[in-house]
């Protein structure tokens, strides 16, 4: 419980400093991937505080507090995670993140958010049975749903749940929301449903939506780091150096790929869950 | 044990005198004075015998043998002569072939086996006792203020059935009593027999085709559950020589084959009562009742009775494979294939049936895996399923009055035209599906006990079942928040009646979330320390009291903190070409003003029931047929 | 500091351009330009974004969508009037149908001409809106404070 609330207080205030920076080291690698200079690297941190200098206006009453409920989840899921408690309550909590912030979307009534969100429920239902897989995977790995027990282990479980890391790797591109994955709204420019879910969010409430990004991003590559970690010293700097690789790869995806249809994101990533979570359990079970 | 057979007699009672009261005025103080009776004896109960472990109470008489088996003669005979009436042969079919398993019984095996102590009581049955005394009791409240207007909306000249309506649904809360209190499986079976009628006469209330059509299909499904219940008392009479559950459980989880064939039946019995594929369809078809029917159906009574048996049985399952396997697989296949097909459905009642069938399927399904982090989970699921089920019922129900329709599509801007309405089903709903209130823990409990039996087949049916289950909650908890303008606040007309029964409902949320581990410590832990001896807890301590503090904050929120912000209005973007921008009407490409509609993702031709009910059916009658065959064949050895 | 000069996000909005300007605005953005290097954004949404880029002229059909637009903006935003019709109305503004450039219905900050207008010059506008935005921002904070009080 104590480390949980250190967890928390850390993560709130480390996490936005990880995210922004991740954040603007995407946008200058995607830049250079596209053969262009890009942004300074702490431009996201610019768009920010410029939103939270703009006018403070909205739909209605009620879609800043579903806003702000949103990112209060999702810290509160981070510390979970990084205070070493249980990861599905970590798993509950962010998708009670991901459910404030879809009906955020939806009391505006706008067309454009409320398609948004109709998107970002489907993609919730596409990625949700892979993560509850891998947190089984995890279970049956190290024998407890609690974060910490990574900490106590000889060899990290990436080497007998690889096949639910991968699993996890497919649906990580559309928790990040990026290309071809990135239905409910996307990061870049004039979308045929304009910026869909966040469409009528603007000023400090699209800022609170891009400060939980920030959140989930750190908390997901937390995610991916968890399958690498092991009780020594030297694991931590793997796994650093893992979580930027595969950043990096999310990257390379994002600018690589045209937006899949809604159906093919919906099979394969049950596909890919029933395949990688499902053999993966099922191999740590009988075996 | 007064209290005790306070609790099954009165109701029994209030309902001869609301059978023969026909003012209103006198039926309102009669109904809601045997309410707060029942209530409050539910929870002197409570007080009277928690945390003293299970007490047995000496009652028994050839009498009241014989009286049991009168009622079921009665019920069998008013379903023979309905059956005649309305041409349903299989159902008297049925009921001859259920008076004749009776008459064997009753006079070929049951003075084989007599039963000392014919009631008793433990904290699984006072937990029950609470859910049937507090829910149950409050349906029968909303439905004061429902039938008054169900009553209005029927054609003029209709007679006026409501006696008998009110009559039975407190019937229905004596039998419910008598199963969970009843140690004589052969007075069990009496209980469990005159819900099935009870629902019957329920569902076929507003008689007209479609009711008769679907009060049919229920008697015979539950008929042939009921007969699956005879032949196992018939067969434990007569091998086992014992008719009392104790004695019955006890055998059964030292040695499980001995017991394989009638807890097989016994397991299809509550299957058929818990509305598992592939007998589902009545559930559904209960839909044409009144409102309260289905709220009390669904929720507290009749299908809790399936798993309340199924979960009693859950030790035997523990060792006994046949019947495990069995009531393991249709229990996951229901609530994977029914979360699916509520994705396709608009209609909110529905809605409601599926997801009540899904979670059966889970409760069942926990029931099977037999271990006590299962059966811990499966206590929760039955609590808060029951609870936030009613209230959700209720919800509708009101809704539907008030809005003229109960399609989800229909109740757009809820939350301005019926703001604590709304607020309330939203309540409901997100404790349905969600972190941190008390199903989604339970939920969570469900998978770390299949996680520690290591199921495989189950996690992976659990986890895509939960993905589903949040896409059709959350689209509709989506379509409830809508807010523009003002539109005309419709809810002023709801009947004080309603909204006692649907506030006590949410109150009764939130404390059971708060308490959820004074819940936990007081009535399901010792339950399982007796049954089973040891009990780990799935969750901890810790992650319960989180969840708890966390459950209230968005209650605060849900209920104080939406629509304090103080931003400037602004206007939804419409491509800079609105014509009503709460109307959300713009100006159209032939330069005419167009409204902007939107529907939900009902995705039909992935998750429709024409192509997902077949399958499932068959799937699950096969288990059913496998292990039933399987039981008889090999009924040692595993 | 104001940020609001880091991170000007632009909502672009053909009025009854030829194209010719719509083109260099997408230009403008592309790598040969690359107007991310100054944290443009091309949002397409009037809520999010704080710089109007309008090019041609306005007429009768689409006056109220330049306002409605401009309106949705939130403060502190300014416009930038691209190419030489949104500027005046070019060759078209002695059309029937043609009410003039964009200042006949929105307040405009800066002028872009050119015919098409080039993506310097449109670079050019924005830096100079940002500093009309730089001014704005501030105004609003002190009346922020003057409100607060």
């Amino acid at each position: 419980m104590i480390s949980i609330l250190i967890g928390t207080i850390a993560f709130a205030i480390l996490a936005p400093v990880v995210g922004c920076l991740l954040s603007g080291f995407d946008r200058v690698v995607s830049a250079r991937m596209q053969g262009r200079v890009g942004p300074p690297i702490l431009q996201p941190y610019y768009d920010v505080r410029k939103l939270l200098e703009k006018e403070h206006a909205s739909v209605n009453a009620a879609e800043g507090v579903y806003v702000t409920c949103a990112l209060v989840f999702a810290v509160l899921a981070g510390g979970i995670f990084f205070g070493g408690g249980n990861l599905l309550m970590c798993v509950f909590v962010i998708t009670l993140s991901s459910l404030m912030f879809i009906v955020a979307a939806y009391s505006t009534r706008s067309p454009y958010a409320e398609i948004g969100a109709h998107r970002e429920t489907l993609q919730v239902m596409a990625y949700e049975p892979m993560v509850l897989l891998m947190a089984i995977a995890f279970f049956m790995a190290t024998g407890s749903f609690d974060v910490n027990a990574v900490l106590g282990l000889d060899a990290p479980i990436i080497t007998t749940a690889w096949l639910a890391f991968l699993g996890l790797l497919y649906i990580l591109t559309i928790k990040l929301r990026k290309s071809p994955f990135d239905l409910s709204m996307s990061h870049h420019a004039h979308q045929e449903i304009v910026r869909g879910i966040t469409t009528e969010m603007s000023g400090p409430t699209l800022a609170k939506v891009e400060i939980m990004h920030w959140y989930e991003n750190v908390l997901f590559l937390g995610w991916i780091g968890m399958f690498f970690v092991w009780g020594s010293p030297i694991s931590i700097a793997l796994t650093l150096v893992v979580m930027v690789l595969v950043y990096l790869l999310e990257i390379l995806i994002d600018n690589n790929f045209a937006r899949v249809k809604w159906q093919l994101m919906l099979k394969s990533a049950w596909v890919v869950a029933l395949l990688a979570g499902g053999v993966n359990i099922a191999v740590l079970a009988f075996l | 044990m007064l209290t005790v057979v306070f609790l099954i007699l009165f109701p029994v009672l209030a309902a001869l005198v609301l059978l023969v009261v026909r003012g209103e005025g006198a039926r309102k103080v009669v109904s809601i004075g045997s309410a707060l009776v029942i209530g409050a004896g539910s929870i002197v109960l409570a007080v009277q015998y928690l945390g003293q472990g299970p007490a047995f109470f000496y009652i028994s008489s050839s009498y009241v043998d014989m009286a049991c088996f009168a009622v079921d003669v009665v019920l069998m005979l008013a379903v023979i002569s309905y059956g005649v009436k309305y041409r349903k042969w299989a159902a008297v079919g049925l009921a001859v072939v259920a008076i004749a398993m009776a008459a064997y019984f009753e006079f070929a095996v049951a003075h084989h086996a007599h039963v000392a102590q014919g009631l008793y009581i433990d904290d699984l049955s006072i937990l029950m006792a609470l859910i049937i005394g507090i829910v149950g009791s409050c349906i029968c409240v909303y439905a004061l203020g429902y039938m008054h207007d169900f009553q209005h909306h029927q054609p003029e000249g209709a007679d006026d059935r409501r006696p008998a309506f009110f009559a039975l649904m407190f019937l229905f809360l004596g039998a419910m009593f008598l199963i969970v209190f009843a140690n004589n499986m052969a007075w069990m079976f009496t209980g469990w027999e005159i819900t099935t009628v009870c629902s019957f006469l329920l569902i076929g209330y507003t008689r007209t085709e479609e009711a008769i059509e679907n009060s049919f299909r229920q008697i015979i499904m539950n008929m042939l559950g009921g007969l699956g219940f005879c032949a196992a008392l018939i067969y434990s009479g007569t091998y086992l020589g014992t008719l009392a559950l104790d004695e019955f459980l006890s055998m059964g989880s030292v040695a499980g084959a001995a017991v394989a064939i009638p807890v097989t039946c016994l397991a299809f019995a509550g299957i058929t009562k818990a509305a598992q594929m592939p007998f589902h369809t009545w559930l559904l078809g209960a839909m044409v009742a009144p409102t309260p029917t289905s709220a009390l159906l669904h929720s507290s009574t009749m299908v809790k009775a399936g798993v309340f048996l199924l979960v009693k049985l859950a030790p035997v399952f523990a060792v006994c494979a046949v019947p495990a396997a069995m009531v393991m697989l249709v229990g996951c296949l229901t609530f994977l294939l029914c979360s699916l097909m509520a994705i396709s459905q608009s209609n909110a009642k529905r809605v409601l049936a599926y997801s009540t069938i899904a979670n059966l399927g889970l409760i069942t399904a926990c029931a099977g895996v037999g271990t006590p982090e299962a059966v811990w989970a499966a206590a929760f699921l039955i609590l808060f399923h029951a609870i936030a089920k009613s209230l959700l019922f209720l919800c509708v129900g009101t809704a539907e009055h008030h809005i003229g329709s109960r399609d989800i599509e229909d109740m757009d801007l809820l939350f301005d035209r019926m703001p604590r309405l709304a607020r309330y089903m939203m309540l409901g709903i997100m404790c349905m599906f969600i972190a941190p209130f008390g199903m989604l823990v339970a939920k969570w409990a469900t998978l770390v006990s299949f996680a520690e039996a290591d199921l495989v087949l189950l996690l992976v049916i659990l986890a895509f079942g939960s993905a589903a289950t949040f896409m059709f909650w959350a689209k509709w908890m989506g379509k409830l928040a809508g807010i523009a303008g003002q539109p005309e606040n419709v809810e002023a007309t709801v009947h004080k009646s309603e909204w006692s029964a649907m506030g006590l409902m949410a109150l009764l949320i939130v404390a059971c979330c708060m308490l959820m581990s004074v819940i936990s410590a007081c009535v399901v832990e010792p339950y399982i320390a007796t049954v089973f001896g040891t009990f780990d807890e799935a969750i901890s301590d810790w992650n319960v009291l989180i969840s708890a503090i966390l459950s209230v904050i968005v209650v605060a929120i849900l209920f104080a903190g939406l629509g304090r912000g103080k931003a400037k209005k602004a206007g939804i973007y419409l491509a800079g070409a609105s014509v009503d921008n709460e109307g959300r009407v713009f100006l159209g490409a032939m330069n005419k003003p167009q409204p902007a509609t939107s529907r939900n993702w009902y995705m039909d031709s992935w998750f429709g029931e024409a192509r997902l009910t077949k399958p499932g059916k068959v799937l699950c009658a096969l288990v059913i047929v496998v292990a039933l065959a399987a039981a008889l064949m090999f009924p040692v050895g595993f | 500091m104001a940020f609001a000069s880091k991170s000007p996000w632009v909502i672009h909005y053909d009025a009854s351009s030829c194209n010719g300007c719509d083109i260099e605005v997408l230009a403008t953005l592309c790598p040969g330009f690359d107007g991310e290097r100054f944290g443009v954004i091309n949002t397409g949404n009037p809520k999010h974004a704080d710089i109007f880029l309008v090019t041609g002229s306005v007429n009768h059909q689409n006056i109220d969508v330049v306002k409605e637009i401009y309106d949705q903006m939130l403060e502190p935003k300014v416009v930038v009037a691209c190419g030489i019709c949104a500027c005046t109305g070019g060759i078209f503004r002695d059309c029937y149908n043609v009410i003039g450039g964009v200042d006949k219905a929105i307040p405009v900050d800066v002028y872009a001409p050119g015919c098409a207008v080039r993506p310097e010059a449109i670079i050019d506008a924005i830096v100079e809106g940002v500093a009309v935005l730089d001014q704005k921002s501030k105004a609003l904070k002190a009346q922020k404070k003057r409100g607060g009080e």
